[in-house]
């Protein structure tokens, strides 16, 4: 399978501050590939590189074996961009934005951008300066899905959108998945990646720590849990449960930490009468510490 | 008008474009129909003084306010049309790659396959258009008032001198887009832009005062603007073409500087 995106030791200076360190990246043609870090983690600095926005310090990086450097029109022309914070021209309404950036990539077609507005409900009527965040990065991602690229980058494209959008998001990027065309996707939420990506690159500090297939990153997934019964429970109900630990049980509330599947959490859970059930995402740094924790791994 | 990049740039420009057309009509309007209670005062005259007088610095070096190339000399081409021009092109000029930075449009511009050497053009493109229109309309003053007025000018004359001063226009707009493609601070490029403009006018208009800046006038665009009296002598073919050239070597010298750096978000 071919490489869509290659970058070799790409490295980005700010003055004296390192923002992306080393990174080797390889994407495949047709995959979904999410960029996952925290914030400040190097995630849009790499992105404006293969874009040739800004160049990086040392290293290189090629799209579709292209130089980005040297080839960058070549590139811009079969890659479709979704910029994060997108900041589109206020004074426009959605329609002439789309249509200007409709010519500027020799034209595409309008039931296509019709259908994709439809979908995402964008108005498209009112000039952008007075639309919601959410109702911006739509028109963002209507212009990043419109060209039919055969690459679509887009950096934390789902974020300001509402849950419904989000949904309908993902279902957007499984069509163009499906396609057989590729998608890199950068974002700083785990459970989101895991929803849309085939393979998940983690980068912090300007570091790439990781490359995995987003299965076995799910199976070591974890989530704080919490279990509220009607009445107090037994400690020994919920010690040395498989997949559960740090397991404190307070009069009829349990809290655990599942990693992987949490069967045997729920069964011991039935027992008893539950109220109430709350999962916790864990937030991106400690999912860091705990997987790729500086050098060794956390001992939880 | 969303075909490329120089009919949106000059479709962004509706708006400021009108209001400066309404402005620069009204004030070149206005000017003119004064003429007549200039005409006869010929001991206005006197105001200039001798040939090294101060006052020389604001209306140039006429010999005789109240005829009409010295009227419209000194009161309009002088300084009104130029630095109006100026304040628009610069304005216009550094609005085009470091103004869209600011607001951080670029970066999605940019990931269409437009070269920056083909923005950077288009956009000066835009800016001299709009120049060209905006002499034009004051150029059409001028001909409205002076047949008004029944002000005896060569309207040709007159053509001549507003191409002059949109040559001298369009040089400050590419002067401000070459600091604007360097810097990528719109603030900072109408400072320094502000700044060469009023230092270059100096330089010109000081010299019957202070015999010192003679040779360094040759630097001033200002010279290549109204040192030929192109009112009363049409333009002069080799100070349009230094201005012509100034432009060109100024987008150039934007787009250089503008392909070398890192766009800002
Ligand atoms: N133009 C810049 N000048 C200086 N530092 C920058 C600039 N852009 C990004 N950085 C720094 O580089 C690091 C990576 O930033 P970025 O790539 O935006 O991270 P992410 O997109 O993952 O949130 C951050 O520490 C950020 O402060
Ligand atoms: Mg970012």
């Amino acid at each position: 399978m071919s490489l869509v995106i290659q970058t070799r030791g790409l490295t980005k200076d700010y003055g004296a501050h390192r923002a992306v360190s080393g990174v080797e990246l390889e994407i495949r043609e047709g995959e979904v590939f999410g960029y996952l870090g925290p914030n400040g983690a190097g995630k849009t600095t790499t992105i404006r590189i293969l874009m040739d926005f800004i160049r990086a310090t040392s290293g290189s990086a090629e799209v579709f074996g292209l130089d980005s450097r040297a080839r960058s029109q070549d590139i811009r022309r079969r890659t479709a961009y979704l910029p994060g914070d997108v900041a589109l021209y206020d004074r426009m309404t959605g329609r002439d934005l789309l249509t200007y950036f409709a010519n500027l990539s020799g034209g595409v077609d309008p039931r296509h951008v019709d259908r994709l507005s439809e979908r995402l409900r964008c108005d498209l009527d009112q000039p952008i300066r007075s639309l919601s965040r959410g109702n911006r990065q739509k028109i963002g991602l209507v212009q990043a899905f419109m060209h039919r690229s055969e690459l679509i980058i887009m950096d934390e494209p789902s974020s300001g959108l509402d849950p419904l959008m989000q949904q309908e998001f993902y279902a957007l990027v499984e069509e163009v998945k499906a396609d057989g065309r590729t998608v890199f996707i950068s974002s700083h939420i785990m459970p989101e990646v895991e929803r849309v990506c085939d393979r998940v690159g983690i980068i912090r500090k300007g570091e790439l720590v990781a490359v995995e297939d987003v299965d076995s990153l799910k199976r070591r997934a974890f989530h704080r849990l919490e279990v509220h019964f009607s009445a107090p429970v037994p400690p020994e109900a919920f010690a040395n449960l498989p997949n559960v630990r740090d397991v404190t049980v307070q009069d009829s509330q349990v809290t655990c930490t599942a990693v992987g599947k949490p069967d045997a959490l729920i069964k011991a859970a039935a027992r008893f009468e539950v109220v109430r059930l709350v999962s916790h995402e864990p937030n991106l740094e400690d999912v860091f510490l705990s997987y790729y924790g500086d050098g060794e791994p956390d001992a939880r | 008008m969303l075909g490329n990049v120089f009919l949106k740039s000059l479709r962004d420009q509706r708006r400021p474009f009108t209001w400066w057309a309404i402005g620069l009509i009204a004030v070149t309007l206005l000017t003119v129909l004064f003429y007549p209670s200039f005409q006869d005062s010929t001991d206005l005259n006197e105001v200039l003084g001798d040939d090294n007088s101060i006052m020389r610095a604001f209306v140039g070096d006429v010999e005789d306010l109240t005829s009409p190339e010295g009227f419209l000399n000194s009161q309009l081409y002088f300084l009104l049309v130029p630095v109006l021009l100026i304040v628009f092109a610069v304005s216009a000029g550094s609005g085009a790659i470091a103004g869209e930075e600011e607001k951080g449009t670029l970066d999605l511009l940019f990931s269409h396959p437009v070269r920056r050497s083909v923005v950077v053009l288009h956009k000066l493109a835009a800016v001299v258009v709009s120049i060209l229109g905006l002499a034009f309309l004051i150029w059409a003053a001028v001909a409205v008032g002076a047949l008004m007025v029944g002000m005896d000018v060569s309207l040709v004359r007159a053509g001549e001198a507003t191409l002059s001063g949109a040559l001298l226009g369009a040089l400050f707009g590419a002067f401000g887009l070459a600091v604007g493609c360097a810097t990528g601070r719109r603030g900072t490029t109408i400072g320094v832009s502000g700044a060469a403009a009023v230092l270059g006018y100096l330089v010109n208009a000081l010299r019957p005062v202070a015999d010192a800046l003679e040779p360094a006038r040759f630097l001033s665009p200002f010279y290549y603007y109204i040192g030929a009296d192109p009112l009363v002598n049409g333009l002069d073919p080799v100070h349009a073409a230094v201005m012509v050239a100034g432009i060109a070597v100024l987008s150039l010298a934007a787009v250089a500087a503008f392909e070398r750096r890192d766009v800002a978000v």
